[in-house]
């Protein structure tokens, strides 16, 4: 209990601060009871952050639609169909998973520069299927592995075809894999802040890299700040409770089935 | 089921099947694939954004990789992203074990807390490195304050040269170690209790339990979460660009983060691509030894 309490105690401290006024950040020893003030928040949400918040929002949720609708039928056929190829396939996913950012970012930013992608939200949401698309199949894979075959096959001998064994019995049955894996692919492109710090510049900046500009370009503004830090952390802390369970096998890709 | 419906179905199978891999793979070669081969292109080249005309200049296709053996920045950035791997993977793997042997007790509270423990691994590695960059400035920091109480005068520690990497290295295991504590807890719930049983009815006391079956139970996954760990922190961006931005000096300057700096502060693309693709060469190479050991790909249903 001692422990987790010491462990959290950096994150709450930020959670307290964002309620603070300046003069309160500042005194040490902290008071236990504090005026709490929503100023940090309302001067947030009066500011370009708020645009900034809306931007992280629509491609993260785009992102991991476009991600399911392609990842989900190819996560299926790759647990049903095994051929020689299939290791070699999944050794791309996980490296594509795992590439250092600035892997893609160089070619990216090079590309996007002809293209007049840069600083669109449509840019964002293409690079983030990178790590999205791999996310999906490898999360759905193991999912579809544990539905038995002779589901779908009592399915086709009545008469269903395949297409129709996939949407209405498989893909009915997988609901919970489903969002738990939207839920990661959002955080994951929600968490970003790498592509988004090179390959946006003022109209499509997302929500953290307009946080770090809070502390770039307007002085020290702590409480600003860590509202801001809040604000993004929020969907996170919420979303990350409802999959918990399912968080190490995203993160490691089913690695292990935990 | 019958399996003699013939080759016919089986045949409308397979297309159907590659049917749905097709777009990811198709996809997935446009946006990973193609740029990877880019990069690779100009990395044979000087390509600075100030002289466009070094787009495709390819008159020198090794000057880059030669230059990489002779930039001791370059080196001293390796030699501190080992220092920075090492560390980091091994504290968090300590940790991670530690924790999870103490909280492998099935109890509603410790069901709570290991939830708990979760926060700092899902929140935003941005959260995470401007709640660092909070406690390492010594005006607001609480760290500092209660030292201060207790009378000692700390420097700050992220502009502390003999620091500053410790500073990171501190941060990142916090932000990491529920990573390995999750993956340790999965595999020793997966224990099967005849094994502890056994053991203890021969008299096994608490500690022989845990090093001569608990331990060896869980070696591969600890190598698993190490090897993940390791790719991970080569990527290790965002804690040093809000905490130390690679100083003092460069004394926090990772590979990954000296390749930002050349692409995107001094525009030499070129060179950077060149190291860039050594990075993923070696997040390849891991990547390779991690499906080796789990076995994916080799398994037939």
């Amino acid at each position: 209990m001692v422990l987790a309490l010491l462990a959290l105690s950096p994150f709450l401290w930020l959670l307290l601060m964002s309620f603070k006024t300046n003069a309160e950040i500042f005194r040490f020893p902290p008071r236990l009871f504090f005026e709490a003030t929503m100023a940090n928040y309302g001067a947030l949400w009066t500011s370009e952050f708020r645009n900034s918040f809306a931007n992280s929002l629509i491609v993260s949720v785009v992102s991991t639609l476009l991600s399911l609708a392609i990842g989900v039928p190819a996560a299926y056929a790759l647990s049903r169909w095994t051929s020689r190829g299939s290791g070699t396939i999944t050794l791309w996913i996980l490296a594509s998973r795992m590439a250092p950012p600035i892997a893609f970012t160089i070619p990216y930013f090079l590309v996007y520069r002809h293209l007049e992608l840069l600083d669109t939200l449509t840019g964002l949401i293409i690079i983030y299927l990178t790590f999205n698309l791999s996310l999906v199949i490898w999360m759905m894979r193991p999912f579809y592995d544990q539905l038995p075959r002779s589901l779908e096959e009592a399915a086709w001998i009545d008469g269903a075809t395949l297409w129709q064994g996939f949407t209405r019995i498989i893909l009915p049955l997988s609901g919970p894999g489903l969002a738990a894996t939207a839920i990661l692919c959002f955080l994951f492109a929600w968490n970003d802040f790498f592509f988004a710090l090179i390959l946006t510049r003022t109209e499509a900046m997302t929500a953290p890299v307009a946080v770090v500009n809070f502390m770039n370009y307007e002085g020290w503004e702590w409480g600003r700040i860590a509202a801001g830090g809040t604000m993004i952390m929020l969907p996170v802390l919420i979303f990350s409770f409802v999959v918990r369970r399912y968080l190490v096998h995203g993160l490691t890709g089913g690695a292990l089935k935990g | 089921m019958e399996t003699g419906t013939g080759t016919g179905t089986t045949r409308a199978q397979h297309r159907f099947f590659i049917l749905c891999v097709a777009p990811s793979l198709a996809v997935l070669a446009l946006i990973t694939l193609l740029p990877s081969l880019y990069l690779l292109a100009t990395s044979f080249t000087p390509l600075s954004l100030t002289r466009p005309e070094t787009l495709w200049d390819f008159s020198t296709p090794l000057e880059n990789y030669s230059h990489l053996l002779q930039d001791s920045r370059l080196h001293n950035s390796v030699w501190v992203q080992i220092k920075l791997s090492f560390w980091t993977v091994l504290l968090q793997l300590l940790i991670g074990l530690a924790l999870a042997l103490l909280l492998n007790i099935r109890s509603r509270l410790l069901e709570a807390l290991r939830t708990v423990f979760l926060i700092p691994m899902v929140l935003p590695p941005i959260v995470v490195a401007i709640i660092w960059k909070v406690i390492y400035t010594p005006d607001i920091s609480p760290l500092h304050g209660l030292l201060g109480l207790l009378g000692w005068n700390v420097p700050a520690l992220i502009t502390d040269p003999d620091w500053a990497l410790t500073a990171i290295i501190i941060a990142d295991t916090w932000e990491w170690f529920p990573f390995t504590m999750l993956m340790v807890l999965a595999a020793l719930q997966m224990m099967p209790q005849e094994l502890l049983d056994a053991a203890k009815v021969d008299g096994a006391s608490p500690w022989q339990l845990t090093w001569h079956i608990t331990l060896p139970f869980i070696k591969g996954v600890l190598l698993v979460a190490g090897l993940f760990r390791l790719i991970d922190s080569i990527k290790a961006f965002p804690l040093i660009f809000i905490l130390t931005e690679g100083g003092p000096g460069n004394v926090t300057e990772v590979t990954n983060y000296y390749s930002f700096l050349q692409a995107f502060n001094f525009s030499y693309l070129g060179f950077s691509s060149a190291i860039t693709v050594a990075l993923l060469a070696a997040t390849v190479a891991l990547s390779w030894l991690i499906v080796r050991l789990v076995g994916w790909g080799n398994k037939i249903d």
